[in-house]
């Protein structure tokens, strides 16, 4: 088996637009996916002598990529503090026979094949960045990247409870987002 | 039997919750039971829980595949540029 080895001249015009898009759609900012790519080639320039060529080098920068961008969600943690009271409320509200305001609609869609509409996945895209700074961190790494409960609320020092909320929370926006800009969009 | 619905908590104001928390942490037997008694029967719970689902798979493929959502957005190339003239010339100093 031939050993990898690493090619760095080729590195951004084999990877760049790769990795930013990777970064795009787990930070808010462009500007900050930019830098992380960048961070990302001068840390592995540095810690090439690191690299045992046993992963490839794809798969050994997206590795760095992960935890810059990790990094970068905890980095600013201190100045997102969550206070749940003044955050956004459920934005679902209940009439007196306690049923749901507004009403869900149905999106005549088996959930099993939702992954398969694009249409759709670019909507939520932009919905996300709708999210409030900290409810789009807790969320990314919940539902993108698979985090558990438990390691999210070590990450942003948060009690289970309140990491259900923000979850909650962060749902109901995005489904009504979806629902004014998708269903009406049709 | 009015105590008892008090204890089960059966409308969707008190349900509701529930259904996301169900992607977040195993409940506990009652409110399981509480959530699978409720979403048999009320049909707007039911569209709300496949919303739910319908969001949490699009998340999960666009975090596998983002090309998918942002298809051809790529970095400003005169970042690229920069980026790889920078790359150029700390080969340079680390060769010499």
């Amino acid at each position: 088996m031939s050993q990898e080895t690493l090619e760095p001249q080729q590195w951004v015009e084999n990877y760049a637009d790769m990795m930013y898009r990777f970064t795009l759609v787990r930070v808010k900012d462009p500007e900050v996916a930019e830098e992380l790519v960048q961070a990302t080639f001068f840390a592995a320039l540095k810690s090439q002598h690191s690299f045992a060529g046993r992963s490839s080098e794809k798969t050994w920068l997206f590795g760095i990529l992960k935890h810059k961008t990790m990094d970068y969600f905890r980095s600013s943690k201190k100045n997102i503090s969550i206070d749940l009271t003044a955050e956004e409320s459920d934005r679902i509200h209940f009439d007196a026979a306690e049923h749901m305001v507004p009403k869900p609609v149905n999106w005549n869609m088996d959930p099993e094949k939702a992954a398969e509409n694009k249409e759709l996945a670019q909507i939520l895209a932009k919905c996300m960045k709708g999210l409030p700074e900290k409810f789009h961190r807790v969320f990314v790494l919940k539902e993108m990247d698979g985090l558990s409960s438990d390691e999210i609320c070590k990450e942003f020092n948060i009690k289970p409870t309140n990491l259900w909320v923000i979850l909650h929370r962060a749902r109901n926006q995005l489904k009504l987002c979806l629902e004014s800009n998708w269903l009406n969009a049709k | 039997m009015d105590g008892m619905l008090k204890t089960l908590k059966m409308t969707c104001k008190d349900v509701y919750p529930l259904i996301s928390e169900n992607q977040d942490h195993p409940l506990t037997f009652l409110s399981r039971i509480r959530l699978k008694m409720h979403l048999a029967i009320c049909e707007l719970c039911e569209i709300y829980r496949k919303q739910l689902e319908i969001i949490c798979r699009i998340t999960r493929s666009m975090g596998k595949d983002e090309s998918k959502v942002l298809e051809d957005r790529n970095m400003n190339p005169e970042v690229k540029e920069k980026i790889k003239q920078l790359i150029a010339e700390k080969k340079l100093i680390r060769t010499f």
